[in-house]
């Protein structure tokens, strides 16, 4: 299954690969439009890993550290803080939007599989599967934009206001919530590219 | 992209119904309109970002003995990279939807037009203009609460002006970037309007 599945994905894609002017489709309007959704759900395959480990790093990125503090002059103690994901709005909102990524890709992989089945899936499906994806990119655009910056912000400090950078402190936590942000801008690339694919599908499919 | 869409319609192999070419001329129309909004609308975001600057004199105790001392302090959009970024990114956009605007008024005289080249370009936007607005309101949003977890003061019962500029300059982005949404789909309903009739 799984053989057949990347060769049949390796041609679709070398076919939309060499994708020609738009207006080539014009040119021969006898041709049947090609199924996509190969690549659509190796796509959507892609995604759903994507969301899966992202939400997977960062929701175990909890770390505890012993600080020291300084007491008095000759007295030194230690003082046992942990940085979690849930102590900043952005990275719940990410963790939020994870989330509901996994939850709409394993539900759009089945759509997907079902238009694969069908001989010639609708325009309909093609048009809502758009409108969601868009709304889906749009959400998982801000998410990462809102978690990178304030990564960001714990990995270089802000001097101006006087914001320490924490991740000479808390090393773990910041590998996580780095790599769990650079992997959701991975997925949300891929949901821009699906809303790529499936307007093109359309397209092609429009006299 | 409205004469565009009504000779795919009417001056194509297919002859549409006056009523299906004034439902697509009306929703072309509505895409110029929402178009034009998403390059005022980027302007107006970047320009009131980039010009928030507010200086404040803020009484630092230098020792105890001592009375405060006033220092003025600047608070400025280039300060914070999230704010670069979300000007960056709007300036991009308002150029983009600019360029667009011009060739969908320029192109109306064409067969299909330009609507899959546009719409893939309208998506990227509208990721491009997600993040940037994610970014500089996860920053705003730190500047008016702080982070007491980490230490991270709110500025923003310093600098208040400064604040509701930004806060001003996010919302408005924020309608622009939902706008160009608005777009991509639009579009896209053009395009199932016309392969699924």
């Amino acid at each position: 299954m799984a053989s057949t599945e990347t060769s049949t994905t390796s041609t679709t894609n070398d076919f939309s690969g060499g994708k020609p002017a738009p207006e080539s489709g014009y040119v021969v309007p006898s041709r049947p439009p090609p199924n996509l959704f190969f690549l659509d759900f190796g796509l959507r395959l892609l995604l759903f890993a994507a969301a899966v480990s992202a939400l997977v790093v960062m929701v175990t990125s909890k770390q505890t550290k012993l600080i020291p503090i300084i007491v008095a002059p000759s007295l030194q103690s230690f003082v046992v803080r942990d940085a979690k994901f849930q102590y900043s709005p952005a990275f719940i909102y990410l963790v939020a939007a994870l989330s509901v990524t996994c939850l709409y890709s394993i539900i759009t992989m089945l759509v997907s599989l079902f238009a694969i089945a069908s001989p010639s899936p609708s325009p309909r499906m093609l048009f809502l599967l758009i409108l969601f994806d868009t709304l889906m990119a749009g959400v998982m655009a801000s998410a990462t934009g809102n978690a990178g910056s304030v990564a960001y912000i714990g990995l270089k400090g802000n001097s101006h206001v006087n914001w320490n950078k924490i991740c000479n402190v808390y090393g773990k936590f910041c590998r996580h919530v780095g790599s769990s942000a650079a992997v959701s801008l991975v997925a949300s690339i891929v949901l821009v590219l699906l809303v790529v694919l499936s307007s093109y599908s359309l397209y092609r499919r429009c006299r | 992209m409205e004469s565009a869409v009504k000779q795919g319609v009417n001056g194509g192999v297919r002859h549409g119904t006056g009523d299906e070419g004034k439902t697509q001329a009306g929703a072309g129309f509505s895409a110029g309109i929402l178009r034009l909004l998403v390059v005022a609308m980027t302007l107006v975001a970047a320009l009131v970002m980039a010009t928030a600057s507010e200086t404040q004199m803020v009484s630092i105790v230098v020792a105890p003995t001592l009375p405060p001392l006033p220092v003025p302090v600047t608070a400025k959009a280039t300060y914070s990279s999230a704010f670069v970024y979300f000007i960056v990114a709007n300036a991009i956009a308002f150029a983009y939807s600019a360029c667009s605007l011009a060739v969908v008024v320029l192109k109306r005289g064409s067969r299909r037009g330009s609507i899959l080249p546009i719409s893939i370009l309208d998506a990227v936007m509208v990721g491009l203009l997600f993040s940037g607005n994610g970014a500089a309101a996860a920053f705003g949003v730190l500047g008016r609460y702080g982070n007491s977890h980490v230490g991270w003061t709110k500025v923003c019962n310093v600098f208040g002006r400064f604040c509701e500029q930004a806060t001003a300059s996010i919302v408005v982005s924020l309608i622009a970037s939902v706008n160009l949404l608005a777009l991509v789909i639009l579009s896209m309903v053009g395009l199932h309007r016309r392969s699924s009739a």
